[in-house]
C-alpha cells in the first residue's frame, strides 16, 4: 500500500565563532546544486540569503529524564521539524546550525530520544567547522572548540591560506589526539564541495567504522618513530629553515606560560637507537626499547649540540627555527629514531634521509583531557554481560563521553552488531555478515578524562568465557 | 411495531472534498455553515459547508507553515499564525485578510479568542500578547524564559493559561489588572486546558507525565505510566471527563464523585497507530479521535470501551474538530482531504 519514505538527512554544522560557519551555509544556499536544502540557524539573519529555506531557532534546551544533563534536546528544533514534517515537498537535506559556543550533544540526542523525529529523519553526520588562525589558541584557552571536535565526524579546517604546512600539520594533530575517527578535509574560505559535507551517512550503522589504527593502541610517550637505514658517518637533524615564521608565530600563541600538553614546546624528547633491520617489524620490535629510554632522564642538547645513539634519551632544543644537531653514527645499520610529537610540528628532519618505515602513535593525555580510545580484539562478547558493562559505563560515565562507536563480535550472532551514540543515547542494530571476514569488535569511545584501563577491564568483563 | 431499544450512535460522511496542502488544523465558525482551514506547507483556506457538498477559497498564506488557527466566537471573523511569525486576521463574510501582524520574534504557535471573542491571544516565541479583533495590540506579556507553545482561555475568559518549559503560566486579565500565577512542574508542559466548570487547570508533559491543578488550593496531581510524551489533553463538556494521549491510546481520568486520585484510568484502544487528535462533543459526551491508521473513531466513554463506531478515511488523519453545534466533524487528512461527518443516530 503506502511506501515507508526514506528519512531526511540532517547535517549538524558546529564551530566557533568566526571559523566560517556562515561562509559555508552562504556557499550551500547560493550554490546550483538542484538539492532542496532546509537550514536552521541560529543567529537568524545571519544568513545573507532571504530564502524560505532559511529557518530560525531558539536554541531551546529541554532537559528531560529528571534533569540529566546529558540528557538534554532542543525543544526548538523538535518543533521546526515537526513543522518541516507537514510539508508535502520534500527537502533533500537539512542543515541545522549551531551557535559558536553551543555544545552539539543537545542536538544529536533530539534524534535519539524523539520517536517522532527519529522516525522521519536521519542524523548524517556532526561537522565542525575549525578555524586554522585561531584553533590552537582557542583550545588552550577553553572548553567548546575541543569539545566540538570530539563530537565530529567530519572536521572541515578551514583558513588553511592563512598558516602554513607546520601550523596545519600541528593543528591535525591535536585533532586527532582529541577526536581518533573524524575525516579532515582542509578547506579555504569555507570551499568544500556539497557532496563532502552533506549526506555522509557517518550515523549510517551499515557503514564501516573508520578509525585511525592509532587510537587503537595504548598510549606511548612519543607520537612518531621511524626507520633508516644508515651508514656510518655525520647526519645533521635540523628543524625548518630561518626564514620560516612558524617558529615565532608559535612563541607567540603559547609564550604566556602557555604549556601544549603539559610540555615546554622549547624541548622536544627524542630517542635513536639501533635495530635489527629498517623495516615495520623492526621498528615495531623497538617500540618497548623506546619506552624504556623515555623513562631514564633525558640528556638535554643544545642546538648544534652532538646526538649519541648509545641508546639515550635525549631533550633537544627546539625553540629556534633551524636548529641542528649532530647524530654521530660509529657503525653502519638501521636505526629508530622516536619523537615526543611529531615531527611535522617542527619540521625535523634527518636531513638527505628518508624513514625506511614510519609510524604514529596515540600520545600521552593529562587525566582531564578529551581523546579517543580504541579498542581492537577479535574475542567474541557475551550480549548479556555486553549490555551490563554498556548501561554500566553509561549510568558512571555517560556524561564523559561524547561520542562512541563502533562494530561488535556477539556470540551466536553471524552478523556484525553496530552501534552508535551521543552521551548516553545509543542505537544499536545487527548489520551485514560477517561471512569469511574475520571477527572483530572495534570500538571507539571519545570523552573527558577517559581511562583506557577501565575501559578495556569493562571490555573483558564481556568477553564471552 | 417493534421493541424499544436504545439509540446507537455513528458517523456518517456527508461532504468531502481535497486541500491542496497537510491539513494542519480546522475551526468551525459559530453557526457551522464553514470552517477555516490552516495547511502545513502555509495555505489557509475557508470551506463552505452545505449539506452535502463543501467548497473551498484558499484566502492566503503563512510563508513556512500555517502553525494554529481560531474563529472569532460569535464573529465572522478567524485569525491564523505562522511559522514567519505572522499572525493574519480573515474576515470571512468578505472573503479577505483583514490585518497581518508580528507579535514578536519566533514562529506565532498559538493563538486564541477568549471566549466572548473580543480578545485575541498570542504565543509567538516567548511572547504572549492580547490584542483586539481587529488587530491592536492590547498587552503583551513579560518574554519568559521559554516558547509558549500553547494557550487556553478558562470558560470566564478572565485567566489565560500558557504552556512552558517548567511550569504553566496562568495570566490574569481582569478588569485590565494583569497578574501571574505559575503552575510548575520541571518538563516541558505541552497543552494547558482549563476545565469547565473552572476547578482545575490541566497540562500534558513532555516527560510522559499529565498533571491537573486545583485552581482554588493549588494541589498538584500527577498521572504517571504514559509511554511517551502526553501531548493531546482535553476535558469533556461537562468537565466530568479529562482525556488524554500518548501514542495508539487514549487514556481518560474520571472526576465524577471524588475524582481521579488512587484510581485506574479508562484507556480506550482501538487505534493501531499514533492518535493525531481528539474532541470532545460540545454539548454532550462523545469523543472522536483519529490516527495515522487512517481510522476516525467515535467513543461514548461512559458506555463503553470500544469505539462505537469506526470509519476509514484516506489517508493520516491530522485533526477533528466537532462543529459548534454538536452535530458534525470536520476530519482533515495529510494529503488534503477534508471530510465533514454527522453525527447520526440509527
Amino acid at each position: 500500500m503506502s511506501v515507508i519514505p526514506s528519512r531526511v538527512p540532517v547535517t549538524v554544522l558546529t564551530g566557533f565563532l568566526g571559523s566560517g560557519k556562515t561562509t559555508l551555509l552562504n556557499r550551500i544556499l547560493s550554490e546550483k546544486h538542484g538539492k532542496r536544502i532546509a537550514v536552521i540557524e541560529n543567529e537568524f539573519g545571519e544568513v545573507g540569503v532571504d530564502s524560505e529555506l532559511v529557518i530560525g531557532a531558539e536554541e531551546e534546551l529541554f532537559e528531560t529524564n529528571n534533569g540529566c544533563i546529558c540528557c538534554t534536546v532542543r525543544g526548538d528544533l523538535i518543533r521546526i521539524l515537526g513543522q518541516l514534517m507537514k510539508r508535502r515537498d520534500r527537502f533533500d537535506y537539512i542543515l541545522i546550525e549551531t551557535t559558536g559556543m553551543a555544545d552539539p550533544g543537545p542536538v544529536a540526542q533530539t534524534f535519539f530520544l524523539d520517536d517522532e523525529l527519529k522516525n522521519q529523519f536521519a542524523l548524517d553526520a556532526i561537522v565542525t567547522m575549525v578555524d586554522a588562525k585561531h584553533f590552537e589558541q582557542h583550545v588552550d584557552e577553553l572548553n567548546e572548540p575541543a569539545e566540538q571536535v570530539a563530537f565530529a565526524d567530519l572536521v572541515l579546517l578551514n583558513k588553511t591560506d592563512l598558516v602554513d604546512d607546520a601550523a596545519l600539520a600541528r593543528i591535525e594533530g591535536r585533532i586527532r589526539g582529541i577526536n581518533g575517527t573524524a575525516k579532515i578535509h582542509r578547506t579555504k574560505n569555507a570551499d568544500v564541495a556539497i557532496e563532502k559535507v552533506l549526506n555522509v551517512g557517518a550515523f549510517d550503522l551499515n557503514r564501516a567504522l573508520q578509525v585511525d589504527e592509532a587510537f587503537l593502541e595504548p598510549e606511548y610517550p612519543f607520537e612518531w618513530g621511524g626507520v633508516y637505514q644508515l651508514a656510518a658517518g655525520d647526519y645533521q637533524l635540523r628543524t625548518r629553515g630561518e626564514h620560516d615564521h612558524h617558529a615565532h608565530d608559535h612563541d607567540h600563541d603559547h609564550g604566556n606560560g602557555h604549556d601544549h600538553e603539559g610540555h615546554q614546546h622549547a624541548d622536544l624528547d627524542i630517542v635513536v637507537l639501533p635495530v635489527a633491520a629498517a623495516n615495520a617489524e623492526a621498528l615495531a620490535g623497538a617500540i618497548e626499547p623506546a619506552v624504556r629510554q623515555f623513562a631514564e632522564a633525558a640528556t638535554v642538547v643544545a642546538c648544534h649540540g652532538a646526538l649519541d645513539p648509545a641508546p639515550s634519551h635525549c631533550a633537544i632544543d627546539v625553540s629556534h627555527p633551524g636548529a641542528d644537531f649532530r647524530l654521530k653514527i660509529a657503525k653502519g645499520g638501521a636505526y629508530a629514531l622516536f619523537c615526543e610529537h611529531h615531527p611535522a610540528e617542527f619540521g625535523l628532519q634527518l636531513v638527505g634521509q628518508q624513514a625506511a618505515a614510519e609510524r604514529r602513535f596515540a600520545s600521552h593525555h593529562h587525566e582531564d583531557d578529551i581523546r579517543s580510545i580504541g579498542i581492537s580484539d577479535p574475542r567474541p562478547l557475551d550480549p548479556v554481560k555486553l549490555n551490563q558493562w554498556f548501561d554500566y559505563l553509561l549510568k558512571t560515565r555517560g556524561q564523559d563521553i561524547f561520542r562512541m562507536k563502533g562494530v561488535l563480535n556477539v556470540k551466536g550472532e553471524d552478523r556484525r552488531q553496530v552501534f552508535h551514540g551521543v552521551h548516553m543515547m545509543f542505537d544499536a542494530q545487527p548489520e551485514r555478515p560477517w561471512g569469511a571476514a574475520p571477527r572483530v569488535n572495534n570500538l571507539v569511545f571519545i570523552g573527558r578524562g577517559l581511562d583506557r584501563a577501565e575501559l578495556e577491564a569493562g571490555f573483558e568483563s564481556a568477553v564471552a568465557k | 411495531m417493534s421493541a424499544k431499544k436504545s439509540l446507537s450512535f455513528a458517523l456518517e460522511p456527508r461532504a468531502a472534498l481535497t486541500f491542496d496542502d497537510y491539513v494542519v488544523d480546522c475551526a468551525w465558525s459559530p453557526d457551522a455553515a464553514q470552517f477555516a482551514v490552516a495547511g502545513g506547507e502555509g495555505k489557509v483556506a475557508l470551506v463552505s459547508v452545505a449539506p452535502d457538498a463543501l467548497s473551498l477559497e484558499v484566502v492566503g498564506e503563512h510563508l513556512l507553515g500555517t502553525l494554529a488557527l481560531a474563529w472569532q466566537p460569535h464573529g465572522r471573523r478567524f485569525a491564523s499564525a505562522g511559522q514567519d511569525g505572522a499572525v493574519a486576521i480573515w474576515d470571512a463574510a468578505n472573503v479577505r485578510e483583514l490585518v497581518r501582524f508580528r507579535p514578536g520574534a519566533g514562529a506565532a504557535q498559538a493563538l486564541q479568542y477568549a471566549p466572548n471573542g473580543e480578545l485575541l491571544a498570542v504565543a509567538a516565541g516567548k511572547v504572549v500578547s492580547l490584542w483586539s479583533p481587529g488587530g491592536e495590540k492590547i498587552h503583551a506579556f513579560a518574554p519568559a524564559a521559554s516558547t509558549a507553545v500553547a494557550l487556553a482561555f478558562d470558560k470566564p475568559g478572565i485567566d489565560i493559561g500558557v504552556a512552558l518549559n517548567g511550569e504553566i503560566a496562568v495570566h490574569r486579565i481582569e478588569k485590565s489588572r494583569y497578574e501571574t500565577r505559575r503552575y510548575k512542574w520541571p518538563a516541558p508542559s505541552l497543552t494547558v486546558d482549563f476545565s469547565g466548570n473552572g476547578r482545575f487547570i490541566a497540562s500534558g508533559m513532555a516527560d510522559g507525565t499529565l498533571h491537573f491543578w486545583n485552581r482554588s488550593t493549588g494541589k498538584d496531581s500527577q498521572m504517571r505510566g504514559y509511554d511517551g510524551k502526553v501531548q493531546l489533553v482535553g476535558w469533556s463538556d461537562s468537565s466530568r471527563y479529562l482525556a488524554s494521549c500518548t501514542g495508539n491510546e487514549m487514556v481518560l481520568w474520571d472526576f465524577s464523585g471524588r475524582g481521579p486520585e488512587g484510581t485506574r484510568p479508562i484507556v480506550l484502544s482501538g487505534h493501531t497507530d499514533r492518535v493525531a487528535g481528539f474532541a470532545w462533543q460540545p454539548g454532550g459526551e462523545h469523543l472522536v479521535s483519529g490516527g495515522r491508521d487512517w481510522r476516525l473513531a467515535l467513543w461514548r466513554p461512559g458506555k463503553a470501551r470500544e469505539p462505537i463506531d469506526v470509519q476509514m478515511t484516506d489517508s493520516e488523519i491530522t485533526t477533528v474538530r466537532w462543529s459548534p453545534d454538536g452535530k458534525r466533524v470536520a476530519v482533515g487528512e495529510k494529503q488534503g482531504r477534508l471530510t465533514v461527518f454527522e453525527l447520526v443516530a440509527r
